[in-house]
């Protein structure tokens, strides 16, 4: 039986960033992670933007939060050192129904103080995205817009959680969860955990975990979407994240200028099937190309690297009918949060998630803080975070002496990010157990060659250091061999 | 900063018959190669089809590599191992990262010989899941004959380009099952005698007209749906891996900079496969050398 004050189930995006706010004060942490790294489920696909938080209704939580988060988010990746690119977006209408759209959303940011929000002629707009195509009346411009990459953000939030005294336990799903006088009980298939407080951030799970204690009253009803991803070969394409406001119901287009140099396209949105993970479907990646041919008729799409699928947690409220619990007819739009003796769950923490998740962390932080009764600060606490070197990034003086002093950072693993081998033994050290962790750390296989070539010498690096033979290691998450045998096998 | 009359990018093929030529002609020529050895794609090629012009007879990929490893190093050619050129600049200079550390070199000119990248699958988009067990033929080349892993047990081949098909005739031949290679034209692509001396020889299953249009499966690949175009009628396939052989683009990221009104400057020059993809290695050799030497019309035209 493990003891801690806090126990954190789930080390997505809110995980972590619930754990470094923990950090913050005197109080033992543990996050238990189903899957064998950070940043695995929900946290793992999505559009990486930092949204301004002209879209929320006024007056909400949501609204607050997003509003004071976009404002902080360059402090929040200078402390972690997590590159943030503060780009801007245009919030494009093609018609009268789109333009009313935008005037709705002009009030509504206004309301919420988002800063530098105005309308622009069509003319503006097409000098500041001149690839947009005709027909374009009007745009709606937020300067506070900004892209992250969520991988990095999360991995950075995980890395100061642990540095400042966090423990993580990985491959750990919690199988049962109960009240045991003044503490709660949580079982993983190895261990049982005994914690004061419990915060639930089990993204798609979260319902679930809840209802180990409590009758069902919210549910998660996942959404799915689409996203094609460019090579960076079209870097400067598009210089602002651009939202298409369509004139039709459904969907629109949005483009996603990444720090990476990429654009992202998508999302879609379609009901989620539910029986395989972040599956992509034909018809939204085909509906993505048919909207690029309109709202950007010049963009290259046989540059196109990579498609994923991304999920959404909506969370409804549920009633009980005939002994099944149904969904009320519409998802909350606010966020979802519970306190219910001792246990805070965030539900379904969809869009702005990722903008408020420093925010959301340290609101459930607070939480718990309060319920132990306020332990004081905890004065050892350091927000900032080092990021391992990256030597794409580097001005050449400084990465000649790093070279020179450490030779590994001279040798190219991954030719299409420029990602030495000193990058993946970085990433090694810090907690990267499969493939597709050391490309989350350090883009190694992000390219246009997918992996192709930087595979297997990935695999050797990981197999060496977890002193695993190379069948044993995964792509991603359990039973995903990258290879079936080893030497001699053939 | 060192200087040299001819940088050459990339120790293929192309790479090792260009320095070698230039240095036999006299140049002081650098050659950067980004693996621990020269050769590129050679290197994992262990089957037989190399230098039949050169030799009067095949020998395998490896082979022709060791032997114009051993030309090169009998030049003034110097030979810099994993070391890879980031970044030409219109001053002539290169900037070069390796073991020994970061170094910019200056040149009087450059040929390009970086060879082709593979289309991936994730290129097409293909809709589905993203299991392990999905590779490039070259990368399934490189796994199998350089790191001597196996790759998976039941394969599905998609298209029908030559590294595909020779890696087909490997699988088979490794013990492996291959399913079946998906090709969307009405024929195979390739040299005719992989055709039949990989393709016919070894009897794999080929479905002309038709393509994967799903991928399955969490963790490893479980299968693929494969569609016929004629038709429309969907199949799904068991299988845990999925090769795909769909064609080399030439890797040019390098001139992707230098390109001045959709032109190269006169220092800069691609061979080999990075120029254009060639079907024999031994026409790479002999455009390389005389690019090389500087005979011909490449420098001038």
């Amino acid at each position: 039986m493990e003891r801690c004050d806090v126990l954190v189930i789930g080390g997505g995006l809110l995980g972590c960033f619930a754990a470094r706010a923990l950090t913050a004060w005197n109080v033992s942490v543990r996050v238990l992670e189903a899957r064998e790294d950070v940043c695995t489920g929900v946290s793992r696909a999505n559009s990486g933007i930092v949204y301004a938080g002209y879209d929320t209704r006024p007056g909400t939580l949501k609204a607050r939060m997003c509003v004071k988060a976009c404002q902080d988010f360059p402090r929040l990746c200078d402390a972690l050192g997590v590159r943030f690119f503060r780009c801007g977006s245009l919030m494009a209408a093609f018609g009268p129904t789109a333009e009313r759209v935008l005037q709705k959303k002009l009030a509504q940011g206004r309301e919420n103080g988002v800063a530098g929000l105005r309308l622009l002629s069509a003319g503006e707009a097409y000098t500041m995205e001149p690839k947009l195509g005709p027909g374009l009346t009007t745009a709606l411009y937020a300067p506070g817009t900004g892209t992250v990459n969520p991988w990095e953000l999360g991995i950075a939030a995980f890395e100061n959680a642990r540095d400042n005294g966090a423990a993580f336990c990985f491959s750990s799903p919690v199988q049962a969860l109960r009240r045991a006088g003044d503490a709660y009980l949580a079982e993983t298939p190895a261990e049982s955990y005994a914690a004061r407080v419990v915060i639930n951030c089990a993204g798609l799970g979260a319902d679930r975990v809840r209802e180990l204690v409590f009758p069902p009253a919210w549910r998660i009803v996942p959404t799915a979407g689409d996203y094609l991803v460019l090579d960076d070969t079209v870097s400067g394409f598009v210089r602002h994240v651009v939202f298409h406001e369509p004139e039709e119901k459904g969907k629109g287009l949005t483009l996603i200028p990444t720090v990476d140099g990429n654009l992202l396209i998508g999302p879609t949105e379609r009901l989620w099937n539910g029986s395989a993970d972040w599956a992509t479907a034909r018809e939204g990646l085909e509906s993505l190309a048919a909207l690029c041919r309109t709202v950007v008729p010049g963009l290259p799409l046989t540059e196109v690297i990579r498609s994923f699928a991304a999920l959404r947690p909506n969370p409804y409220a549920v009633r009980e009918e005939n002994g099944a619990w149904v969904p009320e007819h519409k998802s909350i739009n606010g966020f979802a949060i519970l306190e219910e003796d001792g246990l805070i769950s965030l539900l379904g923490i969809k869009t702005p998630g990722l903008t408020c998740a420093a925010e959301l962390g340290k609101y459930a932080a607070e939480k718990a803080v309060h319920l132990l009764g306020g332990p004081g600060r905890n004065s050892r606490f350091r927000p900032e975070r080092t990021a391992p070197p990256a030597v794409r990034d580097m001005e050449e003086k400084r990465r000649a002496a790093l070279t020179e002093a450490c030779p590994e950072y001279g040798e190219l693993v991954c030719r299409c990010r420029e990602i030495s081998r000193g990058e993946i033994m970085d990433a090694i050290r810090r907690g990267a157990a499969t493939l597709d962790g050391v490309k989350r750390r350090t883009g190694a296989g992000m390219g246009r060659c997918q992996g192709g070539r930087c595979m297997r010498q990935v695999l050797e690096a990981l197999a060496a250091d977890r002193k695993l033979p190379p069948e044993k290691i995964n792509r991603d998450g359990p039973d995903s061999p990258v290879v079936t045998g080893g030497y001699g096998a053939l | 900063m060192e200087l040299y009359e001819l940088l050459v990018v990339g120790g293929g093929a192309a790479g090792m018959a260009a320095a070698e030529a230039a240095a036999r002609a006299g140049r002081s020529v650098l050659l950067a190669e980004r693996e621990s050895a020269l050769g590129g794609i050679l290197r994992q090629c262990v089957h037989r089809g190399f230098g039949r012009t050169v030799f009067g007879e095949e020998v395998s990929g490896q082979a022709f590599a060791e032997y114009w490893r051993r030309r090169v190093a009998q030049s003034k050619a110097k030979v810099l191992t994993d070391t890879s050129v980031i970044s030409l600049s219109r001053d002539r200079t290169a900037l070069l990262s390796g073991p020994t550390g970061l170094r910019r070199v200056r040149f009087g000119r450059c040929i390009l010989s970086a060879g082709c990248y593979e289309r991936t699958a994730e290129s097409l988009p293909l809709a589905g899941t993203r299991p392990s067990g999905v590779y490039t033929a070259g990368t399934a080349q490189a796994l199998m004959n350089l790191g001597h892993y196996r790759i998976g047990n039941r394969i599905v081949i998609l298209g029908s380009g030559d590294v595909g098909q020779i890696m087909a005739r490997q699988f088979v031949q490794a013990g492996l099952e291959v399913v079946c290679l998906v090709e969307q034209r009405g024929a195979l692509g390739g040299l005719a005698r992989n055709r039949r001396d990989c393709i016919e020889a070894y009897r794999i299953p080929v479905r002309l007209r038709a393509t994967v249009e799903e991928i399955r499966g969490t963790g490893r690949l479980s299968g693929v749906v494969v569609r016929e175009l004629d038709t429309g009628k969907r199949e799904a396939v068991e299988c845990d891996t999925l090769v795909t052989a769909l064609g080399l683009i030439p890797d040019r990221t390098l001139c992707r900079a230098m390109k001045e009104e959709g032109r190269l400057p006169d220092w800069l020059r691609l061979c080999g496969n990075c120029d254009y993809v060639h079907d024999m290695v031994d026409s790479v050799i002999r455009e390389a050398s005389a690019l090389g030497a500087e005979k011909g019309r490449e420098w001038d035209n």
